[in-house]
């Protein structure tokens, strides 16, 4: 059953004329030499890549030259331009400041917290949902399921604060069952759960999407086969569903990956108060505080440089992990 | 496929060519100060610019704020009458400093602005116009302030780029409102109390301790009962004041904002509430309270709209916090609950920390933030006809039709002259889709408040006595009556005095940039400030935890900001001299 | 397929799979309540009087019903042009971001393509890298795209993350199929459209979905670049707009200015009206999207 799976979803190379047999470990890629004959083969592809380039670069590389600000003073009157430079003083500033480092391992714990809970939970819900076998009621859960992610944040905030405060409904059920009232809002351990509850909350059914689309790629004579082998629900989750999603669940775990510093702001923003602040102020929050207010734009920008670098480095090391384990990768 | 690099290449070079050029190209149209040609009359005021149609021109505020409908009706009476047609679009989505940003970068600038804070981004970018040629033109301009106060308005190259338009009183004073912070204290409170006098903290807290063990909860009018709260405190990021600025109050000094002014010595120095004797008293007060019980268990972890909640319910007994806060949103739903007849409404109270001082929590003089106001941009093309626009907007006409609307519609005038509203008119007047289709204000455009030109009205509808008796509760105006007083400012009592030259020092911290030691400071004792007072009166040992907190405040070199607050304070002495 | 699986299974079904069943309907039910929940919650705040509301604390039902809120929101004059466009922008820009993506990942799928993983690369930097907003200001105003329409669809054309997602639906694909219809003479574009599309519409549907919404709910754009111009406003700034945003409120650091003249509360209840007009076309919409998602298309029958 492995089998007819493997070559079913896999995207592994398949034999074409023009290869070349040779040994391969696995995840290495065949590679096409690059001949005159090859590319005329390809002009459309080479045609079509072009535009792209050229998109790319107008749209998407050209305005990095806003990096520029991370390493100048930048004021509006003078532009990007003709703003003068100061090196890597932005930077020096930041890492000199011990609320700034404090502020990364925040942000780091809360990505990282946020992007396994909202991945497994997305999964795990794609699945279970996927095993409805009323399609009307299917139909009517996912789409619930992925109205929240149209609520604004301050509008699901509110009501999650309003649920935890004391005399909320969290803590009418706490007094019920004999516990006592207490503020969830004034123990920095609670914080990072809330946080990703929140996060769950509102994106869980808009993130399964992706995985019901991926579901619908799985050949339903690999389930009947299944059912006639004799294996339960189970089983047919675990070697169907599961390996049949799985180069979505990787291609999307390695973007997530590069966007573990972009934790967010505004649920931190609006669920944090004074007490709790020493594991709740975000990057975000601290180029906000220190950097727009007071009039220094380039201080945000120095540390977009800084989150952008990481998120670039971890890709790359994710990227080659995936590579070396022979999984669907970025590049 | 290597050509194709190559071109890519080439495109891109080109692209930042003419970025750099689109963007050098911004800064040309600088010194936009000049008067075009325009005819004046014998008086030396300037002749009507006739224009043909109406003349559109945006304005941008760096505020948040209710945009008017187009096609709005007094807004198409007031272009029919100057000729110009105003849209305003307010802050949307972003902070003041960002959209100030984006708007300088885009270089198409609004022909108004009040760009707040980043008014002096504006100047320094070249691309505001001055207004010292025109203010000889326009005397309903010229008339807001007076010469000295202009001089206020002076930029480093010695021009005049903005007005302020707000706190600016024409006449009379007509408002008997107390608009700023104080110590509230429910009506109910005091009547139950039998109208003390209260004065210190000690004796605040008392009386609310008294009625709170009295009473623990109340029935509101719909028969729920509610836990009556003795005393709450927001401390909700920036909205933190209402924890933190008390000290300067309590030690009698007026809002100076971020420092009190010391007029005691040879010459007024700078000194820091934050580390006075009285701000380690009003945090041991607050903690014994808490400690207590008497406060709010939740106060440090509420957002401001569970405090709205809170306060909306009738249950809080009393708190600080600035009117604006708070008032305008528990007004209404004080009225249409019942509650305020229940004597759930505020009174402020001037407290200091000991008896028989004199307090400054309401300031009678106006208030000039010379920081920011309303700016005619570069990018206007017709300058003359902005300013001509501004100065019509200020003849009583217009600033009728501006803030009481239209006669017959909005308002009355009865045998008197004087200016009423119907019930009726007064609800409307509170309607958000009628104030968007029908109400033009120009708010952020120059005004007056105080009395009218006729002597006998105020210039804006709040401010008119019969308004503003016919908006008060019946327990409010049993208050005002047993402390003999007309209205809230008088409630509190503080001294009726000029301001100093300085005032408010606000105007520069709020200003502060993080380049200098101070403004480094200042961030950072705002930093501490947030973390630690929460903490200092929840303190189950109050004298640790405040020396801990002392500890922490002082790592943060007060001094630098203060001595740069001094470098400014001797610099508006000087300058007012 | 539900046929099937009734009739072979119902034999042998097993305790476990009753247990199965159970537990994730019971989930599924908690799952929908939780979710529901602030969903029904803004409904109910959308319809109570705004005063009110001050007091919080409403639950599923409005406490002091009211429509007074969609009035507000309904009456502006601007609602109309800025419906047709944010129709016009979801539409134009769905389309154009549909072809593009596809075409982008269908090019880099092909495992013979010369440069699949260097353009790969050259768009998944992209994803992590960003110039702030200046340099989109000039970048717009250079191109003449600021005050126009075209700012809305052109610059976030092609995206990354939605071409990945296709690109990893597109390598599932057998390349048997592409390889027989070469031999047949088929070039590449016939490829793209007569086969690989076809096979492509769930993960389309996706993208098209993501797309959409993006467009529909995106009001930055219309702020930065046709911040006064009225005929290319959108319906979701004409919102913001209306709801003073609190962001801009908080961002706020003058903690002694106290000269905000104007009260800048908007009602929730404003705020709840205009995030269910927002929410009532996607809904609307959805099930057109959604039977490509439920009904699994067989691509058993074009297999090797």
């Amino acid at each position: 059953m492995a089998d007819t799976n493997d070559t079913m979803v896999q995207s592994a190379p398949v034999k074409t004329n023009n290869a070349r047999r040779r040994k391969r470990k696995p995840g290495d890629e065949f590679k096409t030499p690059i001949t005159v004959k090859e590319m005329k083969k390809q002009s459309f592809l080479l045609g079509c890549t072009a535009l792209f380039v050229i998109y790319g670069i107008i749209f998407n590389y050209i305005p990095i030259i806003g990096w520029l600000m991370a390493f100048q003073k930048y004021t509006p009157k003078d532009g990007l331009f003709g703003s003068q430079f100061v090196g890597l003083a932005k930077f020096k500033f930041l890492f000199d400041d011990e609320v700034f480092l404090r502020d990364i391992r925040n942000t780091l714990a809360m990505g990282i917290i946020n992007l396994v809970t909202t991945f497994i939970m997305a999964i795990v819900f794609a699945i279970l949902l996927n095993e409805i076998k009323n399609t009307l009621a299917k139909k009517c859960i996912q789409t619930i399921s992925y109205l929240p992610h149209f609520l604004s944040w301050i509008v699901v905030c509110g009501i999650l604060h309003d649920a935890l405060s004391i005399n909320g409904i969290v803590n009418d059920v706490i007094e019920f069952f004999g516990g006592e009232r207490f503020n969830f809002f004034m123990y920095e351990g609670w914080f990072w759960p809330i946080v990703a509850f929140a996060q769950n909350w509102k994106e869980t059914g808009w993130n399964a999407i992706i995985y019901l689309a991926a579901i619908t790629s799985i050949d339903p004579c690999l389930y009947e086969a299944a059912a006639i082998d004799g294996a339960g629900r189970w089983a047919k989750i675990k070697y169907i569903t599961l390996p049949g999603i799985k180069p979505t669940i990787m291609i999307l775990l390695l973007m997530n990956v590069g966007n573990v510093l972009n934790a967010g702001f505004e649920v931190q923003y609006i669920l944090g108060n004074d007490v709790i602040k020493k594991v709740a102020e975000t990057i975000d929050i601290y180029c906000l505080t220190w950097g727009v207010s007071k009039w220094d734009y380039s201080l945000g920008t120095a540390a977009g440089v800084f989150k952008s670098l990481v998120s670039i480095v971890l890709i790359v090391i994710a990227n080659m992990l995936a590579k070396r384990a022979g999984e669907e990768r970025l590049f | 496929m290597k050509f194709k690099k190559v071109l890519a290449l080439a495109m891109a070079a080109t692209m930042v060519a003419s970025f750099a050029v689109g963007c050098t190209g911004n800064n040309n149209n600088n010194g936009g100060g000049d008067v075009q040609d325009i005819a004046v009359n014998d008086d030396g005021t300037a002749q009507r610019i006739e224009t043909e149609g109406i003349t559109d021109m945006t304005m941008f505020i760096a505020m948040p704020g209710s945009e008017i409908n187009a096609g709005n009706e007094i807004q198409e009476i007031i272009a029919e009458k100057t000729g110009v047609r105003v849209k305003e679009t307010w802050l949307t989505g972003q902070t003041a400093e960002e959209a100030i940003g984006t708007i300088m970068a885009g270089g198409d600038l609004p022909d108004f602005m009040d760009a707040g804070d980043g008014s002096t981004k504006l100047y320094e970018a070249g691309m505001l116009v001055a207004w010292d040629e025109y203010l000889e033109l326009y005397p309903n301009l010229k008339e807001m302030y007076t010469d000295k106060q202009w001089d206020n308005f002076r930029m480093s190259d010695g021009k005049i780029y903005w007005a302020n338009v707000f706190n600016n009183t024409y006449g009379a004073p007509k408002s008997k409102n107390h608009g700023d912070e104080a110590f509230w204290i429910q009506c109910r409170v005091l009547e139950d109390a039998g109208y003390p006098t209260i004065e210190t903290m000690d004796e605040y807290f008392d009386v609310l301790e008294k009625y709170y063990d009295a009473n623990p909860t109340f029935t509101d009018p719909a028969g729920n009962v509610i836990d009556n709260i003795p005393y709450t405190i927001l401390c909700d990021d920036w909205r933190y004041f209402c924890l933190e600025n008390a000290p300067e109050f309590l030690d009698g000094y007026p809002n100076d904002g971020s420092v009190i002014v010391d007029k005691s010595g040879a010459k007024p120095t700078i000194v820091d509430y934050n580390t006075t004797d009285t701000a380690y008293k009003y945090f041991k007060k607050l903690n014994e309270e808490y400690n207590k019980g008497y406060i709010d268990k939740e106060f440090a972890t509420q957002i401001y709209d569970e405090y709205i909640a809170k306060l909306s319910t009738g249950a809080v007994l009393g708190m600080i916090d600035q009117n604006w806060d708070f008032n305008y949103t528990i007004t209404p739903v004080f009225q249409q609950a019942g509650l305020d007849e229940l004597g759930c409404n505020y009174i402020p109270l001037g407290i200091t920390i000991e008896k028989g001082m004199d307090n400054r929590w309401h300031t009678y003089g106006d208030t000039l933030n010379m920081a920011s106001g309303v700016c005619v941009t570069t990018s206007c093309e017709n300058p003359n006809l902005a300013f001509q626009f501004m100065n019509d907007l200020l003849s009583q006409e217009i600033h009728d039709l501006r803030f009481w609307g239209v006669e017959g519609t909005d308002y009355l005038v009865d045998a008197d002259g004087l200016y009423y509203r119907t019930e009726e008119m007064r609800n409307k007047a509170n309607e958000d889709a009628y104030k968007a289709s029908h109400y033009c204000m120009y708010s952020y455009f120059p005004q007056w408040g105080g009395t009218s030109r006729d002597g006998i009205n105020a210039m804006q509808p709040g401010d008119q006595y019969s308004e503003f008796v016919e908006g008060l509760a019946d327990p409010v105006v049993k208050v005002f009556e047993a402390y003999g007083v007309e209205g809230y400012a008088e409630m509190i009592g503080s001294v009726v005095e000029e301001n100093e030259p300085w005032f408010p020092m606000y105007s520069y911290s709020n200003n502060i940039g993080t380049e200098t030691a101070g403004g480094v400071a200042w961030t950072k004792m705002g930093q501490t400030k947030h973390e630690w007072l929460p903490k200092v009166v929840m303190a189950a040992d109050f004298d640790t935890e405040w020396n801990n907190y002392m500890e922490a405040y002082a790592a943060t070199n007060p001094q630098d900001f203060l001595d740069e607050m001094q470098v400014e304070l001797d610099r508006r002495i000087e300058a007012a001299k | 397929m539900i046929k099937v699986n009734t009739t072979v299974t119902k034999p042998r079904k097993s305790g476990a799979d009753v247990a199965f069943v159970v537990c994730n309907t019971l989930f599924m039910i908690a799952f929908v309540v939780i979710t529901l929940y602030p969903v029904l919650n803004t409904v109910a705040v959308s319809f109570n009087d705004g005063t009110d509301a001050v007091r919080g604390h409403i639950g599923l039902w409005p406490r002091i019903f009211s429509i007074k809120s969609y009035n507000t929101v309904l009456q502006k004059p601007t609602m109309k042009t800025a419906a047709i466009v944010s129709v016009l922008r979801t539409i134009i820009g769905t389309v154009l971001a549909l072809a593009t993506n596809a075409l982008l990942a269908f090019v880099v799928s092909r495992k013979k393509f010369l440069f699949k993983s260097e353009l790969s690369l050259f768009w998944v930097i992209t994803m992590y890298v960003n110039g702030g907003m200046i340099p989109y200001i000039l970048l717009f105003k250079t191109l003449h795209l600021s005050g126009t329409f075209w700012v809305y669809v052109i610059p976030g054309m092609l995206n990354a993350f939605n071409m990945l997602v296709m690109r990893t639906y597109m390598n599932g694909i057998p390349d048997s199929l592409e390889e027989s219809a070469q031999l047949d003479g088929a070039g590449y574009f016939t490829i793209f459209w007569k086969i690989i599309s076809p096979l492509c519409l769930p993960v389309y549907a996706t993208v098209a979905l993501f797309v959409a919404v993006g467009q529909w709910n995106s009001w930055f754009d219309t702020m930065l670049y046709n911040r006064m111009e009225d005929k290319y406003t959108t319906l979701q700034y004409e919102l913001m707009k209306l709801l003073n945003s609190v962001t801009s409120n908080k961002g706020q650091n003058s903690s002694t200015n106290n000269t905000t003249q104007q009260s800048t509360v908007t009602p929730v209840t404003v705020r709840a009206a205009a995030t269910v007009i927002t929410m009532l076309p996607i809904i609307c919409l959805y099930p057109f999207l959604q039977r490509y998602f439920v009904t699994g298309l067989t691509i058993g029958g074009v297999k090797e």
